[in-house]
């Protein structure tokens, strides 16, 4: 057979352009996209995600008795317990989607291949971590009707809405961004997906045990005063017709005759909140914003998370008395205060996960930049 | 023009891979890279691909220097691995297409380019059929497609042949020869030796790291080498020949005049063959 090549002096392309740059990306997206959506392995995996979901909404919804009447409220609490799945489930699927993105191409012999076109090692690997975004994507996107439907349940505000699920799609992409960069670090496609687990792992449950165990374990002296008041001689005197009471039935400084005090140590959890900071949910949770009964307490699940990661931040009180003789003895800061007057650690949590998986990106990319110097040991070019 | 490579070395912690590689191939013809397993050919061609850093030493690649220029290699390179990969799910057409727009080309001549070269490889009655159904030589095939997508100036070809059936080897030679003549520059590593002879023009030796000089080739070529004749009634006998082809020709003479009725007269081993053999031994 005679070939049909046309002589050198003409290209059948142009050089790439800038406007080119993301074309490139999204080829590389597309390229990885194609191969997972002809596989049954991914279908297989939502269906079994939608079915979960299903359970855990109708689970959950029977649990707080969100269908009964007069339940104002409890819907917030399935939409919470949804939108926590959600991220539970994704966080478990996207390290599997992602964890070989790179180095399975390198076993496969496909990556060689690649880095021999005209794309950069950059856009290789954005395009990689933009196709196992994507994919994770699609976990959010199965979720939506049960999230909408708990919404309209719980008659919960559009910003509650926007502001959880960006919070778990920014997360999504934080995951999968890890994964692809650790696949292009690691040599081996089981490491890279095991230590992309761990890190979720780290960063969902071991931030928790460290806040418990570091809190816990640092503790200071606690000092607690009471003074009752000698009620007898109150009822006495009230009937001899002297006045033994301040305002509001509260007895006069000088019947709180019977003081009992106890000392004992207590954990420091405002020495090691900001460990939470970097847990997902926390940061779900905090981020979203909270809407208060007119008693202020917060209206949904995220809210009374939030006031317990919030409550962590306050210094105990070293010293504390009691006494039936001051007015002010039952006033205490209700759960809005305590919200309104601590500091708000989503965004740093946030900010870190995204720096963290930016530096894995980064890594990755210096590792398929070819012509490459330096090969870990063992490692394969093609 | 072509590929120029000057005292190449790479190792890799302390096996020294290519240790001095240096030698030319021109453009307008098929330079075949010759050497024993390990002797440092499939190195040598991930640093010609722009892959691999050299640690010491300049490639040229139609005068751009992959290690300032990886783009402007690329652009102009086409490699042909010798591990099959392929994306296992993507049909044969696609793989095409995707890799055309990899190289930058708008959606339109991807796929035109994509058809046009499916035809070229005789892989249009499987087109669309996954890449992972592919027999080892289908995916040969696919694999030079590949290299042809952005047509390339100059072709690094590493064991193309191998697991071709004796119909596509033929038409993988002449398809080689095709692009030389049309002023491309190939370069094609292979072991085997007859398959190259036909096509290469010039042959470069690797042994142990290092190109071997051409007075060891010449002095290797004109060294003792066996010859073969047959005769009308089917005996085959093989002679022993010292001084290369003139050499050759008297014996021929003399079996003549002794009356001996040769039909076929020629080398028992093709010309590479007998240097790389003579090479080994001479190690």
């Amino acid at each position: 057979m005679t070939t049909t090549f046309e002589p050198q002096t003409e290209q059948h392309w142009s050089p790439p352009q800038r406007a080119s740059w993301w074309a490139g990306v999204w080829t590389i997206a597309s390229i990885e996209l194609r191969q997972r959506v002809r596989g049954v392995a991914a279908y297989v995996l939502l269906g079994v995600f939608a079915f979960i979901l299903l359970l855990v909404t109708i689970g959950a919804a029977l649990a707080v008795g969100a269908w009964a009447d007069g339940s104002e409220g409890a819907g917030g609490a399935v939409y919470a317990i949804v939108m926590v799945v959600t991220l539970l489930l994704a966080t478990l699927v996207s390290p599997a989607l992602s964890g070989n993105a790179i180095n399975g191409d390198r076993e496969e012999g496909t990556l060689a291949t690649t880095q021999v076109t005209l794309i950069t090692a950059t856009q290789l690997v954005l395009g990689k971590v933009l196709a196992a975004w994507i994919t994770t994507l699609a976990f959010a996107v199965v979720a939506v009707p049960f999230i909408l439907y708990t919404v309209i349940l719980g008659g919960l505000s559009p910003s509650t809405l926007v502001v959880s699920f960006l919070i778990i799609v920014i997360e999504m992409g934080v995951i999968a961004a890890a994964g692809v960069g650790l696949s292009g670090i690691l040599r081996k496609p089981l490491m890279s997906v095991v230590v992309t687990y761990l890190i979720v792992a780290a960063l969902s449950i071991g931030t928790l045990i460290a806040f418990a165990i570091v809190g816990a374990s640092v503790r200071s002296h606690y000092t607690y005063v009471s003074e009752s008041a000698d009620w007898a001689r109150v009822d006495r005197d009230e009937r001899a017709g002297l006045d033994p009471y301040q305002a509001d039935r509260v007895p006069k400084p000088e019947y709180c005759t019977e003081v009992y005090s106890y000392e004992s140590d207590v954990p420091r959890f405002d020495t090691v909140w900001w460990v939470l900071a970097a847990n997902p949910y926390v940061i779900l949770s905090d981020a979203v914003p909270t809407t208060y009964d007119r008693y202020g307490s917060p209206n949904d699940v995220f809210g009374f998370i939030k006031l317990g990661i919030r409550q962590a931040q306050i210094t105990p009180q070293l010293e504390e008395h009691y006494s039936d003789c001051d007015p002010n003895r039952y006033e205490s800061s209700e759960p809005r205060n305590i919200i309104e007057t601590t500091v708000p650690s989503w965004f740093v949590g946030l900010a870190l996960h995204i720096a963290g998986a930016g530096l894995l990106v980064w890594g990755a990319i210096t590792r398929v930049r070819a012509p490459a110097r330096r090969l870990g040991a063992g490692q394969r070019i093609a | 023009m072509g590929i120029i490579v000057e005292h190449a070395a790479r190792s890799f912690g302390d096996v020294h891979a290519v240790r001095d590689a240096t030698f030319i191939a021109r453009p307008g013809e098929v330079t075949a890279l010759v050497g024993p397993n390990g002797s440092g050919k499939t190195t040598l061609l991930l640093m010609l691909a722009s892959l691999l850093a050299p640690d010491t030493g300049r490639i040229l690649i139609e005068g751009r220097d992959p290690m300032t220029d990886p783009l402007g290699v690329r652009a102009v390179t086409g490699w042909m691995p010798d591990i099959l990969g392929s994306w296992g799910t993507l049909t044969a057409r696609e793989t095409l297409t995707l890799t055309g727009r990899l190289y930058g080309m708008p959606n339109a001549a991807a796929q035109s380019r994509a058809a046009e070269l499916l035809g070229l490889v005789d892989l249009d009655e499987l087109a669309d059929r996954p890449t992972k159904v592919l027999s080892r030589g289908q995916k040969q095939r696919l694999s030079l497609a590949r290299a042809l997508v952005h047509d390339p100036r100059v072709l690094l070809l590493d064991e193309p042949a191998s697991g071709l059936d004796p119909a596509a080897r033929v038409h993988l030679r002449t398809m080689l020869r095709g692009f030389a003549d049309e002023g491309r520059t190939i370069l094609v590593s292979s072991h085997i030796l007859s398959e190259l002879e036909e096509m290469a023009d010039t042959a470069v030796f690797m042994d142990a790291g290092t190109t071997v000089s051409d007075e060891r080739v010449a002095a290797a070529k004109s060294s003792e080498r066996a010859w073969r004749y047959t005769t009308v009634d089917g005996r085959t006998e093989t002679v022993m020949i010292a001084g290369g082809e003139p050499d050759a020709a008297a014996v021929l003479a003399g079996l003549i005049r002794d009356g001996v009725q040769v039909v076929t007269f020629a080398p028992a081993v093709g010309d590479l063959e007998h240097t790389f053999l003579d090479l080994e031994a001479g190690r």
